[in-house]
């Protein structure tokens, strides 16, 4: 008696936490963010008001992808060294896009014929 | 069927190989090995690990502007079918290629070129510094005559190698 079962992984029980999960499925992605952020202020529209979201979804950090329950938690995660991190990493160089591996490959930009007239 | 690039180390991805992943925002990443999925999934920069093009084009290891770069290309427009535009292109295909290869040798000479100059200087350096391994310190100083020639056939050696450089 007392034999290990062979099923039982320390791995898999270990990456199956929420903030785990979190990491791996729901985040957005690095270029998805920093489109965001590069996207003039009078395109950026307001948060909609979700009920299913904490906050009804209005305190949301777009570095992070994530949303808080009042101006106060989020202010305070503003103040978090991940956050700076998040921050610092976003002004860097622009996130590596397909187009990049095109043209590192030797193919030129892609040509998208002429502009047709709007109707 | 259309080939395609590898979103991290930017090979060609034939048809039936490799593996793609849809992100939720309807983006595609391409893979050509189980190699670049795996450095995806570990998030890694492709800019950052040293065996994709996209680094040796970064740190300029690779040619990167080049007009034969424009003929190929992704054509988001149909263009109408003419068949003598079509000969002619096929025709023009492995001369474009001869082109672009001679080019990217001749860009690897250059970025070569002062590398004879380099292992030379550090030949030098090395058995200065390495001698002593050869023969003990104390034996070079306790015989000077063993010094004094080698110290005038090692110039001698140096200059001639060097001239032969410069001739090359």
């Amino acid at each position: 008696m007392g034999g290990k079962c062979p099923h039982r992984n320390v791995k898999k029980r270990r990456y199956s936490h929420k903030t785990a999960r979190r990491t791996k499925f729901e985040l957005k992605g690095d270029d998805m963010v920093y489109a965001q952020l590069n996207k003039p202020d009078e395109e950026r529209a307001p948060l909609p008001l979700d009920e299913d979201l904490p906050g009804m979804g209005q305190y949301y950090c777009l570095h992070c992808d994530r949303y808080f329950s009042n101006v106060a938690v989020r202010d305070e995660h503003f103040k978090t060294k991940r956050h700076k991190k998040r921050i610092k990493q976003m002004m860097g160089p622009a996130p590596h896009t397909q187009l990049d591996a095109d043209v590192a490959a030797g193919m030129g930009m892609p040509d998208n014929g002429p502009k047709l007239m709007s109707m | 069927m259309r080939l395609e690039k590898c979103w991290f180390c930017s090979s060609t991805v034939y048809p039936g190989h490799g593996i793609q992943f849809v992100r939720n925002d309807a983006k595609i990443f391409r893979f050509c090995r189980s190699k670049c999925h795996k450095n995806f999934k570990m998030k890694r920069n492709p800019r950052k690990v040293k065996w994709t093009k996209a680094y040796r084009r970064v740190h300029g290891k690779d040619m990167t502007q080049d007009s034969t770069f424009e003929f190929e290309r992704k054509r988001n427009r149909p263009e109408r079918y003419d068949r003598n535009l079509a000969e002619n292109v096929l025709k023009a295909i492995p001369k474009i290629d001869k082109i672009r290869v001679t080019r990217e040798e001749r860009h690897h000479k250059n970025r070569m070129k002062g590398k004879k100059e380099k292992l030379l200087k550090e030949a030098v350096k090395e058995l200065e510094q390495g001698i002593s391994l050869v023969k003990a310190p104390s034996v070079l100083q306790q015989d000077p005559s063993l010094t004094l020639p080698k110290i005038k056939v090692k110039v001698s050696q140096q200059q001639s190698e060097e001239n032969h450089a410069m001739e090359e």
